[in-house]
């Protein structure tokens, strides 16, 4: 089940003209959030947002991402662009129902990232109060992510621009592509990334989220619309209410291009690829191997 | 209780409860248990720990009433109970560390094993030492107590739940855990089983009980592991840990040998298929607190 | 002829403890001891060396009852021995996570308090977690008045169990309106509440002195109206928070106080010539079995002008309101009207707060080693003393003289004069928690290194 568990999946799109000019896809996180935001189905939301550049650091950290508690659409969308590289989205989920006073949080991450929360749910070795806090949870797929040098060294040696100047970033078709402030694009193949992808991301046996709510990406929709998988009876609920509010235009899956296959195929690639991957590791020295974190694979 | 069968349906086939635990639990003299048949006989060691832990269990509020009220029998603390010596339970929750050089102390924890079908490390001191490693005597009154170590140096301990403090939450699962193990269905006993088995391997770690901000450098980013979630510096209990460039940095000089960030980091241990059952977990969960 | 029982392990409280109690032929207490005997973890000699910041961390996990009152003595120790004043929304936050903790604390103690108690108009004890009413309601807002209490310890202090919010300097964070709000409405919830938790206990413990007996292991044991009784006077330090030798008029003189070893004050080696398997539960420790309390002790003697003093709720009543109730209802009933003060208190500081006040200090001086500072806190149990000197920011000595401690000894005066059977309810009457107790200093050789070491 490389796709995980869900109940539906469509390709959709923001209705919020707003929310859909800054967003990287189809909105789709932005708006459900917003949405929830509005219906008081959450307090409040821990998204990735640029890190609040640090004069002694340089202006280039913009695209440096930061998890942020946010509280206001205004703040949602001021977070709206984020860069491919590790951001650390649990951090700030027990400040956020403590110091920040939420009793629902939205949060969303990369797959991995959703484990670590489904995990302080169900392990709540040290999580106290968060387990029955978490009240939307939004996934988005991913192949893997870049530590932040790694982004640096794409854009400025690989791609020969200034990453101040790059206005989006892009990893979709095989390949990852900048768009600068002066109009410019520049792309290189995906393959050439390989070696910069942080190494922990090639134990991942998880693409398109599977423990969230509602989870979500580019990849098997057109371009500007995303695929979106329904799956827990609470991102169900709240995904209907949000149709129903008029929140997104969708389609069936099997009626767009390139369709839930290319999701699938990219899918098994990936856990392939990582299961030989963790199996190498066992035999990774000579007689010794590599810890494995996961039971009754 | 109907759902427990549900999750199974969807589960692989795997490993039944370790045999240890059944055998145990048939020795240990159940009979003299209370009328009321489906209920777990547990109780609470104190050893050199803060009652913090205790504190912990008490802080599931009304939950705790319930879970006194159906499924266990609170048979001995000296905290929340009267009685005064170490009797026959199925599930002792063991807090803090035992000191060396303490004749009761000593006595006591091997009495606690001996007396119990599960026994349960709770809290670091527990599990780790905590900030008991520190401990190094030369203090009136009792200068040479000088040794703390964490129980599973001295006797086996069948489930960590490490944390400092650990969780009400997690606390809870434990014992409602251990309550399926004794007493559910087949089905369970094999959710329960599942669901303690992390926390059994970490009793048998041959790390674990040294845990301290270096394990999780040394098990998980050393190891090749770390995907950067932040679940490590979210758990922390005193804030030593920052991410920085989206990786921990632990301030070893504020670490106090817990283990969670370990614990909590999804690449210390995580069970795919078990998680892939949050919903009817946590359901069940409810189900049987409501 | 003086028989000697002994209780051990003492329940219903925190830690291990026990009690040597020399009685006479009606079994009346002549003279006891109360002890501890938990191991002596050392926190304080592990503090030598170590890291300032580290340290109120390490000294928070003696107690996880009262672990905002060591962390808050620690922290203000260090500060007043580095001189930092901490920005006033820091101190708000402060006084918020004392009171929230105190309300948990009291409620807490309710529980272990009332299985000695009778309901009013009964002779059935009270079991706290029966499911039969009228208990269940009263354990259910025991439950939520604690609930509220450690809520609002996380939003102010990060954690409720060992806090970690609190930091040299001031706090980590400041929290923001909602939070802010939150705790404002917990606050104004629990009011009625500790209201009603308040009269129903002092119903019960007033109840209870008006009893002639108590029934202990099937026997009727008298309950004299003196029990409990002392004369060894109060000490407290501030109805609420407490201060610091860098505060402008501390509230406490260091210079009287010493602290010695149990040796001059417990008994030397007696043999156990009373025993009795009927008391609950488990019995006395059996005939022939020795005990030595100035040796087996693992608490010391804290003195206040030469004498053991207690502190606490009625200390604390006693030195600010008036209140001169002797005796362990008298104690009791003290615990009780601290309740609404303490709300009330919580409620007055966080509308007080500002949440966009700065809560650290923009300076964090690093400590000259010549500045040996304490700071007090009024801990749910009575008075929590930390001494600190920090140099470069490492701790060059540190001590602890936690509430129990002082009331050991006091304690231990206090038993005298009541039936044996009813000394751990004397005991209980203390909120006693053992493993604070076993943190010490001795001072014993002169005190004067220390008032010397104060005044520098
Ligand atoms: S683990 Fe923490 S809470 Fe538990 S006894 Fe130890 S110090 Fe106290
Ligand atoms: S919790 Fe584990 S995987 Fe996540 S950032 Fe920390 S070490 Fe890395
Ligand atoms: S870094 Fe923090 S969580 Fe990890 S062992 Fe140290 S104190 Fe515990
Ligand atoms: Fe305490």
């Amino acid at each position: 089940m490389v796709l995980g568990n869900y109940k539906t999946v469509v390709s959709a799109r923001s209705t919020d003209k707003e929310i859909l000019k800054g967003a990287q896809d189809g909105g789709i996180v932005t708006t459900l959030f917003a949405y929830a935001l509005d219906e008081d189905i959450i307090d409040g939301a821990i998204v990735a947002a640029p890190s609040r550049s640090k004069p002694w650091r340089g202006h280039w950290d913009i695209w440096r991402a930061e998890p942020r508690v946010v509280t206001t659409r205004q703040e949602l969308l001021a977070s709206q662009k984020t860069g491919y590289n590790i951001c650390p989205m649990v951090t700030p989920v027990k400040d956020a129902v403590r110091m920040h006073g939420l009793d629902r949080v939205g949060v969303v991450g990369v797959p991995c990232q959703i484990q670590g929360f489904r995990k302080a749910q169900l392990y709540p070795i040290a999580m106290r109060d968060v387990p029955d806090k978490l009240a939307l949870v939004l996934g988005i797929f991913c192949m893997e992510v870049f530590p932040y040098q790694s982004i640096v060294q794409l854009v400025e040696d690989h791609l020969g621009k200034k990453i101040d100047s790059v206005k989006k970033m892009e990893v979709g078709k095989g390949k990852f592509t900048v768009r600068t402030e002066r109009g410019e694009t520049a792309s290189i193949p995906l393959k050439d990334t390989h070696k910069y992808e942080q190494p922990g991301c090639h134990v991942c046996l998880d693409y398109v989220a599977n423990l969230a709510d509602i989870s979500s990406g580019s990849v098997g929709s057109p371009d500007g619309w995303s695929t979106v998988f329904v799956r827990s009876k609470k991102g169900e609920q709240i995904w209907n209410e949000a149709m129903t509010a008029g929140m997104f235009e969708t389609k069936p899956m099997d009626q767009v291009k390139p369709g839930l296959d290319i999701v699938k195929k990219l899918a098994t690639e990936k856990i392939t690829k990582n299961r030989k991957t963790l199996d190498s590791r066992a035999t990774f020295g000579v007689g010794k191997g590599l810890r494995n974190p996961y039971l009754n694979l | 209780m109907q759902r427990i069968s549900n999750i199974f349906k969807k589960q692989e086939p795997e490993k039944p409860v370790t045999k240890k635990f059944v055998e145990k639990k048939a020795e240990s003299g159940m009979k003299e248990g209370k009328p009321v048949a489906e209920k777990i006989r547990a109780g609470h060691v104190h050893e050199s720990g803060c009652t913090g832990c205790l504190v912990a269990l008490a802080d599931n509020y009304e939950g705790i009433l319930k879970i006194l009220d159906r499924y266990v029998d609170w048979v001995y603390d000296l905290t929340l109970a009267d009685t005064r010596h170490i009797p026959k339970m199925d599930v002792a929750l063991i807090e803090g560390s035992v000191c060396l050089q303490d004749k009761i102390a000593v006595e006591e924890v091997k009495k606690a094993r001996e007396n119990s079908a599960i026994v349960v490390a709770i809290g670091s001191c527990a599990c780790t030492g905590n900030i008991n490693r520190f401990d190094r005597g030369g203090q009136a009154n009792q200068p040479q107590h000088e040794s703390f170590v964490p129980l599973s140096d001295l006797i086996d301990v069948d489930v960590f739940v490490p944390c400092c403090p650990p969780t009400p939450e997690q606390l809870r699962n434990a014992v409602l855990m251990a309550y399926l193990l004794l007493k559910g269905t087949d089905d369970q006993k094999k959710l329960a089983g599942r669901y303690l088995q992390p926390l059994m391997n970490l009793a048998k770690s041959p790390f674990f009980s040294k845990a301290s901000f270096n394990t999780l450098m040394q098990e998980v980013i050393n190891q090749g592991l770390c995907m950067g979630c932040g679940s490590c510096a979210a758990a922390c209990p005193v804030r030593a840990i920052t991410m920085e460039y989206g990786k921990p940095q632990g301030e070893r000089d504020l670490c106090i040998n817990c283990g969670a960030c370990f614990a909590q980091c999804p690449r210390g241990f995580f069970d795919h298929g078990l998680t892939e059952q949050y919903e009817s977990i946590m359901e069940l969960i409810q189900e049987v607190l409501k | 002829m003086t028989k000697v029982v002994e209780i051990s392990p003492t329940t219903r409280h925190e830690g291990h403890s026990k009690l040597v109690l020399k009685v006479n032929e009606e079994g009346i207490i002549e003279r006891g001891d109360w002890l501890s005997i938990t191991s002596v973890r050392g926190l304080e000699k592990v503090a030598y060396g170590k890291n300032m910041e580290q340290v109120p961390k390490i000294v928070s996990r003696v107690c996880g009852i009262c672990p905002v009152a060591h962390t808050l003595a620690a922290t203000e120790a260090i500060e007043a021995s580095i001189c930092c004043e901490v920005p006033r929304d820091a101190h708000v936050l402060r006084v918020i996570l004392q009171c929230a903790n105190r309300l948990h604390s009291h409620a807490l103690h309710n529980i272990l308090t009332l299985p000695d108690m009778y309901l009013p108009g009964t002779d059935k004890k009270i079991n706290p977690f029966s499911p039969e009413e009228p208990v269940r309601s009263v354990a259910k807002r025991i439950q939520r008045l604690r609930e509220i209490g450690q809520t609002i310890c996380e939003i102010a202090g990060g954690q409720s169990i060992h806090p970690n919010n609190p930091r040299i300097g001031g706090m980590y964070m400041n929290v923001s309106p909602r939070a802010k709000n939150k705790m404002y409405d917990l606050t104004k919830e629990a009011i009625p509440l500790a209201k009603a938790q308040m009269d129903f206990m002092i119903a019960v413990l007033r109840n209870y002195q008006k009893r002639e007996w108590a029934e202990v292991g099937g026997k009727q044991v008298p309950i004299p109206k003196n029990l409990g009784y002392h004369n060894q006077g109060y000490m407290a330090t501030d109805p609420v928070y407490g201060t610091t030798s860098f505060a402008e008029n501390p509230s406490w003189d260091a210079e009287r106080f010493m602290e010695v070893r149990p040796w001059d004050w417990y008994m030397s080696e007696v043999e156990i010539d009373l025993a009795d398997a009927s008391y609950p539960v488990g019995g006395t420790t059996p005939v022939g079995v020795k005990a030595n309390p100035r040796i087996e002790a693992c608490n010391g003697v804290p003195l206040y002008d030469g004498q053991p003093v207690e502190v606490g709720p009625r200390a604390r009543l006693s030195r600010f309101k008036g209140f001169d109730e002797k005796g362990t209802i008298g104690q009791q009933v003290a615990r009780q009207m601290e309740y609404m003060d303490d709300c009330y208190a919580m409620l007055s500081h966080i509308d007080e707060l500002n949440t966009s006040g700065k809560v650290l200090a923009d300076e964090i001086p690093r400590g000259d080693g010549t500045c040996l500072a304490w700071a007090t806190n009024e801990a749910p149990r009575g008075t929590d003393v930390h001494f600190a000197r920090v140099r470069d920011g490492k701790i060059h000595d540190y001590s602890m003289l936690v509430p129990t401690t002082w009331n050991f000894p006091t304690c231990s005066q206090a038993l005298a004069g009541a039936p044996w059977q009813l000394a751990e309810v004397i005991m209980r009457g203390y909120d006693p928690c053992v493993s604070c107790a076993t943190h010490m200093i001795v001072i014993d050789d002169d005190k004067k290194i220390l008032a010397q070491k104060l005044i520098q």
